[in-house]
């Protein structure tokens, strides 16, 4: 038997077309596997970086709960906490904390100082590392506020 | 003592010899010509054309002289190509010689050692067509992945009658690689693509390296289970180049095995080629059927990478398609030297390297399939 009558008795085309495929999906699959393996070896490399970091992150995470469930500013301090962030937004960050204390006295609020001093210990302003200050957004979400009012 | 001269002069091979036992002289010396004086795979060449002069000495049958004897010095070197043991050894030499980093930086590149690889199927077609049984036309469709140990491997299984046909072809074409490749190339290409530089491959890492092999072979193996023996010493011999701490074994596989199994294979097959099984209607055919093999594979490879060039951002020379048809590294340097007549200062051979070696990988893995398809 000859010609196309030889390739349709013999299955030709469907094992020429099935050989092929295969061919092309094997390969195929190991040009994306390979093309993995530098990215897969890249995380393999630095995975106490990348485990530091986590770690770093998970207590970060804890401590900001932990901070913000001990967290209990006096009700007067709370109240001014809202004008200190409006301040803040005006003088846009980071800022320095003797013009805050400056813009604070300016609009009358009162006990600028120690209300400014509660919030750098509470968390709520923190130092940015370059002589200037930041408002601390995930804290604010945590504030209690204690019935108690200071002194 | 007549009639001892007289017995004596009709046993020599003067009177033994027929012509096609000196047609099949001619032409081992045709090879040892091409393999001395040409440089064509000389390590290929010579221990084939000089087998074929070895088996083409007429010997009186029964004297336990013959190829195809049992018990014969070179039966004992054919029974190594018959039940596929020089095929692996020598992917293990091939495996510790090569290096896959360019193909680990661009893993895109290995599409063109699969699109190389229509040539084996579309050969198959063509041998169904002039009336080869599906057995031997898997055999020489497998010259078209231009893999010599793969076709005698593939082979030996499916029609071990056609092995000495097979693998003079599969060879003689491999050798040929510079001649027949670039014309189909420059046919194909615009000059402007052959003037397509790529970008300098990223640097690949020794673990890369290291691992590819492992899940290489594991991935290749579990798609075509026929492709184990020569996959595995591909991957294997890889594996000790790459893991250092066995440099040892890497150098006796990368040299001495490998130039041993060479010289018995080379010599093994071309002793099979007897005049009188080899000259036949058959062999021509698969002559013809090689060779249309090798510029399908070979236009195969350049189409896909102008396929490819359609959908990529950073433009791949179709050149380099062409060095899909594996014939380690022949059709990669083939590669650097076209594209090096348009542009002297453009370097392929190295992003050449990729679709090579995948070709290498998918002519295994087309045996594999074929095996299975037919070797039941």
């Amino acid at each position: 038997m000859y010609g196309l009558d030889a390739i349709s008795a013999h299955n030709g085309w469907q094992l020429s077309a099935l050989g092929i495929s295969i061919v092309f999906t094997g390969l195929m699959i190991l040009s994306l596997i390979i093309a993995q393996i530098h990215k897969v070896l890249e995380f393999w490399d630095r995975k106490h970086t990348y485990w530091q970091r986590i770690k770093k992150l998970v207590r970060r995470k804890h401590r900001s709960e932990e901070t913000a469930s001990d967290l209990v500013l006096p009700k007067n301090v709370k109240e001014s906490t809202h004008r200190f962030k409006l301040l803040i937004e005006q003088m846009g960050e980071p800022f320095s904390l003797p013009k805050l204390l400056g813009f604070s006295k300016k609009c009358g609020i009162l006990h600028s100082r120690s209300s400014v001093n509660e919030l750098l210990r509470a968390k709520l302003i923190i130092p940015d590392g370059n002589g200037y200050f930041l408002w601390n957004h995930e804290i604010e979400k945590n504030i209690k506020v204690s019935m108690k009012t200071s002194s | 003592m007549v009639n001892l001269l007289i017995e004596f002069l009709s046993n020599t091979g003067f009177a033994l010899a027929g012509y096609q036992n000196i047609i099949m002289i001619l032409v081992g010396i045709v090879l040892i010509y091409l393999g001395v004086a040409k440089g064509y795979e000389p390590f290929l060449l010579i221990p084939i054309g000089f087998g074929v002069l070895m088996g083409n000495i007429p010997v009186i049958r029964d004297f336990g002289l013959g190829i195809y004897e049992k018990g014969s010095f070179l039966n004992y070197m054919y029974y190594g190509v018959m039940h596929d043991i020089y095929p692996p050894l020598i992917f293990l030499g091939v495996g510790a010689l090569t290096d896959f980093s360019a193909m680990l930086a661009r893993p895109s590149l290995m599409l063109l050692g699969a699109a190389a690889q229509v040539g084996i199927f579309s050969t198959f077609l063509g041998a169904l067509a002039l009336g080869f049984a599906p057995n031997e036309a898997a055999s020489i469709g497998i010259i078209g992945g231009a893999d010599g140990p793969t076709a005698i491997f593939l082979t030996a299984v499916l029609a071990p009658h056609l092995i000495g046909p097979i693998a003079i072809a599969a060879y003689s074409y491999m050798a040929l690689v510079p001649v027949i490749q670039p014309p189909i190339m420059r046919l194909l290409t615009s000059r402007k693509e052959r003037l397509i530089r790529m970008e300098d491959p990223r640097e690949v890492s020794k673990k890369e390296k290291m691992i590819f092999p492992i899940i290489g072979f594991l991935l290749c193996c579990f798609i075509a289970p026929g492709a184990l023996p020569l996959l595995g010493m591909l991957f294997f011999g890889n594996l000790l180049k790459e893991s250092i701490v066995a440099e040892r074994l890497a150098r006796a596989a990368r040299t001495s095995i490998i130039d041993s199994v060479t010289i018995l294979l080379g010599v093994a097959v071309g002793a099979s080629t007897q005049g009188d099984i080899f000259l036949t209607s058959k062999s021509i055919g698969i002559f013809i059927l090689g060779a249309s093999a090798f510029a399908v594979a070979t236009a195969s490879g350049v189409l896909f990478a102008k396929f490819m060039n359609l959908f990529m951002r950073q433009k791949i020379n179709p050149l380099i398609g062409a060095a899909g048809v594996s014939a380690v590294p022949n059709s990669a340097r083939v590669v650097q030297i076209v594209g090096q007549k348009e542009d002297p200062t453009n370097f392929l051979l190295m992003h050449a390297m990729a679709p090579n070696i995948s070709g290498v990988i998918g002519s295994a893995i087309a045996a594999g399939i074929l095996w299975s398809f037919l070797g039941g």
